[in-house]
């Protein structure tokens, strides 16, 4: 996917063991990577994009990924589409799922305290080694090296799409041109790969997203707005840290 | 594409219709808060952000909104920014503000209740976002949610310094 994660985990325990689990999720984004990725011809979804895999035939990772990208479709309007370039593109799921996928099978290994950050998007669980919440900043839209918002929080993801970082790179489909009118756009919620969806619809539908979102607070969605001329907002219920 | 324009705006008709009729009701008093995108209805431009911004980026942008003002509006609509009446109904207050542009609805907004019943009913359901100053802050933080940045970028971004100094 062209990205790099950090990983960081809270455990006191032998380094050995702290370096298997580790290198158990790379492992795996590694794997998602050579499945998923669409920068490759032979992987699982460019074949199936072309037609020569049969959705019987495709893995149960593959099928879930697609019935996901349609749910997700369905739950936004439309704003959230794996087809909106074109071709089928489902990386905007596919990222925060193999994250939250990743993140359970820390849990399942013993790990009760780390945290996952794959390009900005953030899955999180337990304590800081500090003893309390995680502490996550949201990238200012225009100062790279300063944060907005500071979040603090013990279980829950943390995804940000903006238009700063590649460009016009998000597309509103109903009108096929570049998102305008949002800058950076933060959803925290229960699950890595919905809150991901959330924001790039909410990006995507521009300055009509942040009443959008407003509405997904009710299902445990919280979120953070940049417009592009500077304004900030945000949902009530946003776990910042005090 | 232009069927469902046609429907939008016939929906749209019909709410307010529907509110004309539901005028004859005496609304109860109660204080009403604007949605997210309800600042359309005064149009004041919203207020400059004290942070720094870019320089280039945005100025293209602009261009398009002109050409449409001046295109003849088939629906029979006039350019501006209309409220329509208050609404009663069991739950609150409705007020619904709609833009025209070019012949064309191009926003909709509505306030809804924030006293009676409907406090404890509507809200988380439609709470609006709360706008505030845009800060900039060097804080201690344990990780960075942004963007998805390149691989290129990541070497100049704030997690790469989280990463480096934990390493």
């Amino acid at each position: 996917m062209g990205t790099t994660v950090s990983i960081e985990l809270g455990e006191d325990r032998p380094d050995l063991e702290l370096r298997g689990l580790i290198t158990s999720v790379c492992d795996w984004l590694h794997e998602v990577d050579a499945r998923f990725s669409t920068y490759k011809a032979d992987s699982e979804v460019s074949r199936f994009g072309r037609g020569e895999l049969r959705l019987e035939d495709a893995s149960a990772d593959l099928r879930h990924v697609l019935d996901a990208c349609a749910d997700l479709w369905r739950d936004t309007d439309g704003y959230f589409d794996a087809y909106a370039s074109g071709p089928l593109d489902p990386s905007g799921y596919v990222k925060g799922w193999s994250v939250e996928v990743a993140a359970a099978r820390l849990l399942a290994a013993g790990s009760h305290d780390h945290y996952i950050n794959a390009g900005g998007d953030i899955r999180m669980r337990g304590n800081h080694p500090d003893g309390g919440p995680w502490r996550v900043g949201i990238r200012h839209p225009w100062e790279a090296d300063k944060v907005s918002w500071v979040l603090a929080l013990h279980d829950g993801a943390v995804a940000t799409s903006g238009t700063y970082e590649r460009g016009d790179h998000i597309f509103n489909p109903r009108t096929g041109r570049p998102a305008q009118g949002l800058r950076s756009v933060t959803v925290v919620g229960p699950d890595l790969s919905v809150a991901d969806a959330y924001a790039t619809a909410a990006l995507a539908m521009g300055e009509a997203g942040i009443a959008w979102l407003s509405k997904r607070a009710a299902d445990g969605y919280d979120s953070a707005v940049v417009t592009d001329d500077g304004r900030a907002f945000s949902s009530a219920n946003l776990p910042a840290a005090v | 594409m232009r069927r469902s324009t046609a429907a939008a705006v016939g929906t749209l008709t019909g709410a307010a219709l529907i509110i004309g009729v539901r005028l004859s009701v005496t609304p109860p008093e109660a204080p009403v808060v604007a949605a997210p995108v309800g600042n359309l209805a005064d149009g004041t431009p919203a207020p400059k952000p004290s942070s720094k911004k870019p320089a280039a980026s945005g100025s293209k942008e602009k261009a398009p909104a002109k050409q449409k003002e001046t295109a003849k509006p088939k629906s029979g609509l006039k350019d501006g920014v209309f409220k329509g009446d208050a609404a009663a109904n069991p739950y609150g207050k409705i007020q619904v503000t709609i833009k025209v542009e070019g012949g064309e609805i191009t926003d909709a907004a509505a306030t809804f209740p924030t006293a009676n019943d409907s406090a404890t009913i509507n809200p988380p359901a439609i709470a609006a976002l709360k706008e505030s100053t845009l800060q900039a802050q060097n804080a201690d933080v344990s990780a960075v949610s942004g963007a998805t940045y390149t691989s290129e970028s990541y070497v100049k971004s704030l997690q790469a310094a989280l990463d480096a100094a934990k390493a």
